[in-house]
């Protein structure tokens, strides 16, 4: 019975210690990650704003009426048309039911 | 001889004190090893059970920590996840002479990390031993380079930057940051804690591109109209989703101006007004609300001309003919047919209706910078005047509110800017009997296309648009001057609203140049004939509505 007992503690201390360490690598690696994940979201926020400041409206059309000649249109919603497929037949009817 | 007998008595020697066994004393038989096992077996219990408690604890069930940096700024971002206010760190490295350990040495370093920076101020500076601003906003890279040096006369200090991408676009909305990372007005203001604290981005319900369209047509028509400024709100009639909000005039953000000129108001939330008959809907669907009038009640023999307390009332049109239904009065915006309906509905059922819509009292909003309406001291009088537009303040945003909730079915809004503070649909309130809506709706809407109505430039085909006008003179030191405050409030499309397009301009003029191209066939006329919304407010809604209806239309048709 002491055996048992002994034999029980035994193998729970040694448990405990690998189920630690090996908790221990996985935080360290998590650490590694967050870190890495910190700095590339750093990255990935400066270009976004990279992004949208030269894609904003006014960018657009600073740069539309800088290398374009022809000057944007404004789109008549009476002449959208919407696309649907009904047994391999594409069918094209008005946006706005007249 | 006395033999004596020494005798040795052997006693064997019995100790009275007996140890004894028992159960509830400890066995002193001490067991080293065994101790040593035991206090190992409940350490390691210990450890399993905070394993098992750390392993069973769900995401969201551990408490992040609270930011609490000091330079730390969330970002805000538009409806579609657009920067419209960015925080970007950046290191300032000054240099304590005091605590350099070698002059020589660091300036040698400092020359290979920054080649271009001028050496003979730098090493005056150095023998003054006083502490100075190296370089500022140095990258991460040169921080890096300058802090592995490893001298303790370095110190860097991290800054907050907030960076605006879209300039004026949003300056109203936004506000501005102090120097000190603290809000001082608009959203800054109103979410500083949680623009602190909060990891992700603030997301708000405006649309950077709708914005931009909108805000280039009222730059346009601000110029072409003269006025002093002018304001507009796009807002879902459903959610009270604030889709767009502009007020000019407007200031760069990113330059960080202290605006003192009370010409940079925010005419959209803060100016409060009298809009003039943008009231009569209100006055006709408190009607239609308390069931005293239905859309061809006939209103007969209406007078030209009334007075009220040495108040003159009377049409603005000399050729609105005497006998009116409700629908006509609204189409044709008849003073006295509105000031009739007024007196009808009575004071406190018409007081209490506004209440109800929001037009009255404070809009409880998600900025800070929002106009307070002129107390109403309410009589006979004010009724007759209110029930027309006049002698009733407001702002621009409750009008909008006002006109939601009339148009969509009479359900209760709340105008918010943050996407979280969304309301469901299903979880609105109705505040209104059903049938107000259905009826309001189809007048709104023979207002813009019947030809006796007032906002025909507005006849956008395929949108379906309602709305009233309101010209409404402006009092100045009590009494009323030649300048106007020109409003239209747009839905849209009408049969089924979903959204409400507010113009107002403040002070405009009229333009000889301007032409008008009608929405019907009528050909082209030159100059703006009379100084009224249906000549001014009208014509931009107009416009606005061709550029942004066929974002909205297709862009927002799956929500």
């Amino acid at each position: 019975m002491k055996k048992v007992a002994l034999l029980i503690i035994f193998v729970l201390i040694l448990a405990t210690s690998l189920v630690k360490n090996s908790t221990k690598k996985i935080e360290d690696k998590i650490f590694i990650l967050n870190e890495s994940i910190r700095s590339l979201k750093v990255e990935f926020g400066d270009v976004m704003l990279e992004y949208n400041f030269l894609s904003s409206p006014n960018k657009l059309i600073q740069y539309q009426s800088q290398y374009f000649e022809k000057d944007l249109i404004k789109i008549d919603i009476m002449r959208i048309k919407e696309i649907s497929e009904k047994n391999n037949i594409i069918e094209l009817t008005d946006f706005i039911k007249k | 001889m006395n033999k004596k007998h020494s005798k040795i008595f052997l006693e064997e020697y019995e100790n009275k004190f007996l140890y004894k066994k028992s159960k509830t004393n400890l066995n002193i038989e001490f067991n080293r090893i065994a101790f040593i096992f035991f206090v190992f077996l409940v350490i390691s219990i210990i450890f399993s059970i905070q394993l098992l408690h750390l392993g069973s604890l769900k995401k969201e069930n551990i408490v992040k920590p609270l930011i609490t940096k000091k330079n730390y700024r969330a970002d805000i971002i538009d409806k579609n996840g657009n920067y419209l206010a960015k925080s970007v760190s950046s290191i300032d490295i000054g240099i304590s002479p005091i605590e350099v350990i070698d002059k020589k040495r660091l300036l040698i370093n400092l020359k290979w990390i920054f080649p271009n920076k001028n050496y003979k101020e730098i090493k005056k500076k150095l023998n003054k031993n006083k502490f100075f601003k190296f370089e500022k906003n140095i990258s991460e890279l040169n921080y890096e380079k300058i802090m592995s040096l490893g001298d303790k006369g370095i110190r860097s200090e991290e800054k907050l930057t907030r960076i605006y991408p879209q300039k004026n676009l949003f300056s109203h909305i936004i506000g501005q940051i102090d120097d000190d990372n603290n809000g001082i007005s608009g959203v800054e203001k109103s979410f500083d804690k949680e623009l602190k604290t909060s990891k992700d981005s603030v997301r708000l319900t405006v649309d950077a591109d709708i914005q931009f369209l909108i805000r280039e047509e009222l730059l346009r028509f601000q110029r072409i109209f003269r006025a002093k400024g002018s304001a507009a709100i796009l807002m879902d009639v459903n959610n009270g989703s604030v889709i767009s909000m502009i007020s000019l005039p407007d200031f760069d953000l990113n330059e960080r101006k202290t605006i003192t000129n009370v010409d940079f108001i925010n005419r959209a939330t803060k100016g409060v007004y009298e809009f003039g008959s943008v009231f009569k809907t209100f006055t006709v669907a408190a009607g239609f609300n308390e069931n005293l009038i239905e859309p061809n009640t006939e209103y007969l023999n209406l007078k030209k001309k009334i007075e009220c307390n040495g108040f003159k009332i009377e049409e603005y049109n000399d050729k609105t003919p005497t006998d009116l239904t409700v629908e006509e009065i609204l189409i044709r915006s008849g003073n006295i047919g509105s000031v009739r309906i007024g007196q009808k509905i009575g004071v406190e059922k018409f007081k209490s209706f506004l209440k109800t819509i929001g037009v009255l009292g404070t809009i409880d909003f998600d900025i800070k910078e929002v106009g307070k309406p002129h107390l109403i001291n309410w009589g006979k009088c004010k009724l007759v005047t209110a029930s027309y537009g006049h002698g009733i303040t407001t702002t621009l945003l409750q009008i909008a509110k006002g006109y939601s909730i009339v148009t969509n079915g009479g359900y209760d809004i709340r105008p918010t800017i943050i996407q979280k503070k969304l309301i469901e649909k299903n979880s609105r309130e109705r505040v209104l009997n059903k049938g107000v809506s259905d009826k309001m709706n189809k007048i709104l809407r023979k207002v813009v296309t019947n030809k006796e109505g007032t906002a025909g430039l507005a006849n956008v085909e395929g949108y379906e648009v309602g709305g009233k006008t309101g010209t409404a003179q402006i009092s100045k030191n009590g009494k009323y001057t030649r300048d106007k405050v020109n409003t239209f409030a747009a839905i849209f499309p009408s049969q089924k609203p979903r959204y409400i397009l507010v113009v107002m301009m403040d002070e405009p003029k009229t333009n000889s140049e301007y032409i008008y191209h009608y929405r019907d066939d009528t050909q082209p006329t030159k100059g703006t004939p009379f100084n009224t919304a249906g000549w001014t407010s009208v014509e931009v809604v107009g416009k606005i509505i061709e550029r942004v209806g066929p974002i909205l239309a297709t862009k927002y048709i799956q929500n």
